[in-house]
């Protein structure tokens, strides 16, 4: 059976949060959930709400870092910027991805030919 | 490092909980805000919108319950909650937490206060470098211990063995300060210049022995401890150097040692530790150095890899060959080597692991009384847990709740344990002369606190865990039901069995303490030989110049004796050169006419002791036959000697002592005739037989060491400073010292003894007390329990007594259980107190009948009182109630 459509693989939301910080900056937690949205184009179906236990452990680990601020419509809303370590671990974690990738291709590839 | 990061941050979430949840309501509640704004653009209603954005969002508690276990430590969270909530309960209930306290306090504290003397004196480590590698080395005789050897001995074992990294040799030294205000007489040792490199002892100012030191002409060299130091010398900084007179002797100090350094060889019962040192200058030439001149005492530090048991056969092998090479100088020919804390503490080892059992009894009983109060609780309970059963609390969590309870209540228990404990030292002080080795270790340190806290942790679990497991047993539906009125746990076979396991238990300990308070008495009324009360011990050193001979030392004993005689209330008084129990042994050959062996150290040896007339009379020592010594004795008339009972019996079976011919100490000595057999007086112990004896009359002989004995018709303390001047009063400059009645000599004696019955009295008086508590609440319980069933009986026509008689009948059905199987357990114990039982078995019938009898007695009381409660009990209430 069919995983349902666009459920988020474990591990793979911390990598998607880290991309979008390092794509556009400090951003709020609702920024995110929409840029996540908007980039995937609807094809995963995020519960906006399990972003925040995934920040939180982002931020316990020091990949990331939070502040107050107003956000454009003057609201007080939570920052989340990427750390000099979160680069870091982007870094590694995109290339390890990568690799993973690249051998899954190779796998499924060659099962199609035969 | 990372984990240490995200548990510190979860550490803190832990405490900012009310802040950081507000956050995160605010958090949130703009992130929805946020969307709802969206939706409202995108067209929809506002309530609409909000629906959406709810959807979107998904389970917003879910999120936050996520988050919160994220945050935090979900677990430490939980347990506060636990214990916050345990703590409230206990606030309801302050009887119960109050008996549970204290029952837990009482064991915890005794068994925190006997971990403290063993943590002390056994765990504690020696002071020495590398302490397992050393050793002490002795000739072998026949008390299981290295005896002593000589220089000549002693200088062969160095030059043959390969065992030892160094050998080192130490002899007693008393040396007496003549300090102009105040003469004092120290406690010392002379030894050889390694001896402070074998122990692994730096010392703290100035230098150590020299070989250069270390010769006879040249030996008048001394290191001082840092307490003699700052007593005796205010802490003079320039003090290396300086020179100080020792009995007389010009003596330069050249060190003192650090002030940790403890000293463990105490040369007296009485005497604290060693406070001088001297070195101890021998060569062969000396009369002192002979192999037959065995005074000294040897410490050997072995080399690493070499066993005690391969040092031992070396030296061994070495002194049977000395003993061929020199066959008339050598008894036995055989060599001991024996670690250095066996030796320190051997005697205490085995009572140190007594009292930790039996201090274990009582905590074990302590945990059975509180699962019993437990068990009583729990049925009140039920409706409680019923509750939160029904609400989902799970098995696990419902046990993790009720020990979280118990453990709350073990460390309350613990933290007043450990004020009981901290007295600890204020105990062992009620025992006159401890005898045990290092006491002043005992104190409270981490070990003992982390102890207490472990053994308190135990107990909470220990205790709490059969009940917990039974509350989850619960039946739901009746407990809710019935509302806490009856009960579906019973528990009555458990609480019966943990009951007879605890009076199982208190049985052995009384047994144990009756044992040795029985010993005890048997010990005290062993005849000494002598009558210590109402007599005065006091010592004085005749050193100097002044009584470097025999006469001007014969004329101050006798114008001591004298003065001492006129004071009003004396009624008698002597000297000797060594006192029963005394602490210094001197003993010597008896070679006599007519049973002399080929090989002189073959000869009988025996206890010598040089006294003057009078002494007999004044120690109360009993003259069986013939005279004693009078001062007409002397030098130009007939020399005399006096034996003990034991020295005629085993030197002439069957023929008569006196008027026979005995050369003391060496066989070509001119020989001596026994005038007079006086009897057996215990020198050591009141538990061993006493040996042979022989007195000589001081004017006939030489001595350096004197004690005064006087007997007084009052207490001994009265006359003390009265006899101390009169004795001062003939030579000012010679200090008088260690003035004690003769009955704490013998009291040191008993010591130990004394403090196993103390120790083991209380926690037997402490089980007793817990069981009765036990069978109290056991019958209490049972009555209100079968309150419904007794107003049945009675209306049925039961006569009250009738009733009585069958509560009674149940707790003494339990104490005789509880009996019953203690004196079981107790034969399979009592073994390993016959190391300090004296005089008795330790299946003795009587103790035992004496211990059971207490017991049940307390039992019988203890359910006498609940019972008499059915007495009041009103039928048509107790049918009604329900």
């Amino acid at each position: 059976m069919a995983p349902p459509r666009g459920e988020v693989l474990q591990g793979t939301l911390d990598l998607i949060v880290l991309q979008t910080l390092h794509a556009m900056g400090p951003l709020h937690g609702y920024g995110i959930a929409q840029r996540v949205q908007q980039v995937s184009e609807d094809l995963m179906k995020l519960n906006q709400g399990t972003l925040y236990p995934a920040l939180l452990r982002l931020e316990q680990r020091g990949w990331i870092s939070s502040k107050w601020g107003s956000s454009e419509n003057n609201r007080k809303a939570k920052f989340y910027s990427l750390t000099r370590a979160g680069r870091t671990q982007l870094l590694a974690e995109t290339e390890s991805w990568e690799r993973m990738t690249a051998l899954m291709a190779r796998f499924l590839g060659g099962t199609e030919g035969a | 490092m990372e984990w240490l990061r995200v548990l510190g941050l979860r550490w803190r979430g832990l405490f900012l909980k009310q802040k950081l949840d507000g956050e995160l309501d605010a958090e949130l509640r703009t992130h929805l805000d946020m969307l709802v704004e969206e939706n409202v653009r995108k067209g929809l209603t506002p309530e609409e919108a909000r629906h959406a954005a709810r959807r979107q969002f998904g389970g917003l508690e879910q999120t936050k319950e996520l988050y919160r276990d994220q945050r935090s430590l979900p677990f430490l969270e939980t347990l506060l909650q636990d214990l916050r909530y345990a703590l409230r309960m206990l606030k309801k209930s302050p009887g119960f937490a109050v008996v549970a306290v204290l029952t837990l306090a009482l064991g915890i504290g005794a068994n925190t206060a006997v971990f403290s003397i063993v943590n002390g004196v056994l765990l504690h480590p020696l002071p020495f470098a590398n302490a397992d590698r050393l050793v002490v080395v002795g000739e072998s005789e026949d008390q299981g211990k290295p005896s002593t050897t000589s220089f000549a001995t002693f200088e062969d074992w160095k030059t043959r063995s390969k065992s030892f990294e160094d050998l080192t040799l130490y002899r007693q030294w008393q040396p007496t300060l003549m300090a102009p205000d105040e003469p004092e007489q120290l406690i010392g040792l002379r030894v050889t210049n390694n001896y402070f490199p074998t122990l692994g002892i730096r010392i703290a100012a100035g230098r150590d022995f020299t070989p250069g030191d270390d010769q006879p002409a040249t030996r008048f060299v001394a290191i001082l401890s840092h307490a003699l130091w700052q007593r005796r010398f205010k802490s003079d900084p320039a003090i290396v150097g300086k020179a100080i007179n020792l009995s007389g002797v010009s003596f330069t100090v050249v060190g003192v040692l650090p002030a940790n350094y403890e000293s463990l060889i105490a040369t007296d019962l009485r005497a604290s530790g060693v406070e001088i040192w001297g070195a101890l200058g021998y060569d062969a030439t000396l009369p002192d150095a002979c192999r037959t001149c065995r005074h000294l005492r040897g410490i050997g530090r072995l080399r690493s890899g070499v066993t005690v048991g391969q040092a031992d056969a070396e030296l061994n092998s070495i002194t049977h060959q000395l003993s061929k090479e020199h066959p008339t100088e050598f008894s036995s020919g055989g060599a001991m080597v024996m670690p250095v804390y066996q030796e320190l503490l051997g005697g205490v080892i085995g009572t140190l692991y007594v009292l930790l059992g039996a201090v274990g009894f009582v905590l074990l009983i302590a945990c059975a009384n509180l699962a019993n109060l437990l068990l009583a609780r729990a049925t009140h309970r039920e409706r409680e847990m019923a509750i939160r059963a029904a609400l989902g609390a799970g098995r696990a969590r419902i046990i993790r709740q009720v020990l979280v309870e118990n453990c709350s209540l073990a460390m309350a228990g613990g933290l007043v344990g450990l004020l009981l404990a901290n007295w600890m030292p204020e105990i062992l002080s009620l025992v006159p002369a401890m005898n045990l080795p290092r006491l002043d270790q005992v104190r409270l340190d981490w070990h003992v606190l982390g102890f207490a806290f472990a053994i308190a942790l135990l107990t909470g679990i220990l205790s709490g865990i059969v009940p917990a497991i039974r509350m989850t047993k619960i039946n739901l539906q009746t407990a809710l039901q019935q509302g806490g009125r009856g009960s579906s746990l019973g528990g009555g076979g458990m609480r019966s069995f943990l009951v007879v396991s605890e009076i199982a238990l208190s049985l052995t300990l009384l047994l144990g303490a009756g044992l040795l308070l029985r010993s005890l008495v048997r010990l005290v009324n062993v005849r000494s030989g002598f009558e210590p009360a109402h007599l005065l011990t006091l010592r004085v050193s005749p050193v100097g110049a002044r009584y470097a001979k025999d006469e001007p030392v014969r004329d101050y004993i006798a114008r001591a004796n004298e003065r001492i005689r006129s004071i009003p209330g004396v009624l008698a008084s002597g000297s000797s050169s060594q006192i029963p129990f005394g602490g210094n042994f001197d003993q010597t050959w008896l070679h006599v006419d007519g049973k002399m062996n080929a090989n002189p150290a073959l000869d009988p040896s025996a206890e010598r002791y040089i006294i003057s007339e009078g002494y007999l009379e004044a120690m109360g020592i009993h003259l069986v036959r013939g005279r004693d010594f009078t001062r007409h004795d002397r030098e130009t008339t007939e020399q005399v000697m006096i034996v003990n009972e034991t020295a005629a019996r085993e030197i002439w079976p069957g023929a008569d002592p006196i008027g026979q011919h005995v050369h003391v100490g060496d066989s070509k000595s001119p020989p001596r005739t026994v005038v007079g057999i006086v009897d057996d007086v215990h020198h050591y112990t009141l538990d061993a037989a006493p040996t042979m004896q022989f007195y000589l009359p001081v004017l006939q002989t030489d001595t350096s060491d004197l004690v005064f004995a006087v007997r007084c018709a009052c207490e001994p303390s009265q006359i003390a400073n009265t006899v101390g001047r009169a004795i001062r009063s003939v030579d000012e400059t010679l200090p008088v010292y260690r003035v004690t009645p003769m009955s704490e000599y013998v009291a040191a004696t008993t010591a130990d003894r004394r403090l196993a019955l103390i120790l083991l009295g209380s926690f037997a008086a402490i089980a007793l007390l817990l069981s009765v508590v036990g069978i109290y609440g056991v019958t209490e319980y049972s009555v209100a329990q079968r309150a419904r069933e007794i107003g049945i009986r009675m209306a049925l026509g039961a006569e009250r007594k009738e009733v009585f008689g069958l509560m009674l009948r149940q707790g003494l059905m339990l104490s005789s259980a509880g009996v019953a199987l203690g004196t079981i357990f107790s034969f399979t114990l009592t073994g390993f107190l016959r190391g300090l039982v004296f005089g008795i078995a330790v299946t003795d019938p009587l103790t035992l009948l004496c211990a059971a009898a207490i017991l049940s007695a307390a039992a019988l009381l203890a359910c006498w009182v609940p019972s008499r409660k059915v007495m009041s009990v009103d039928p048509i209430m107790a049918l009604r109630h329900d």
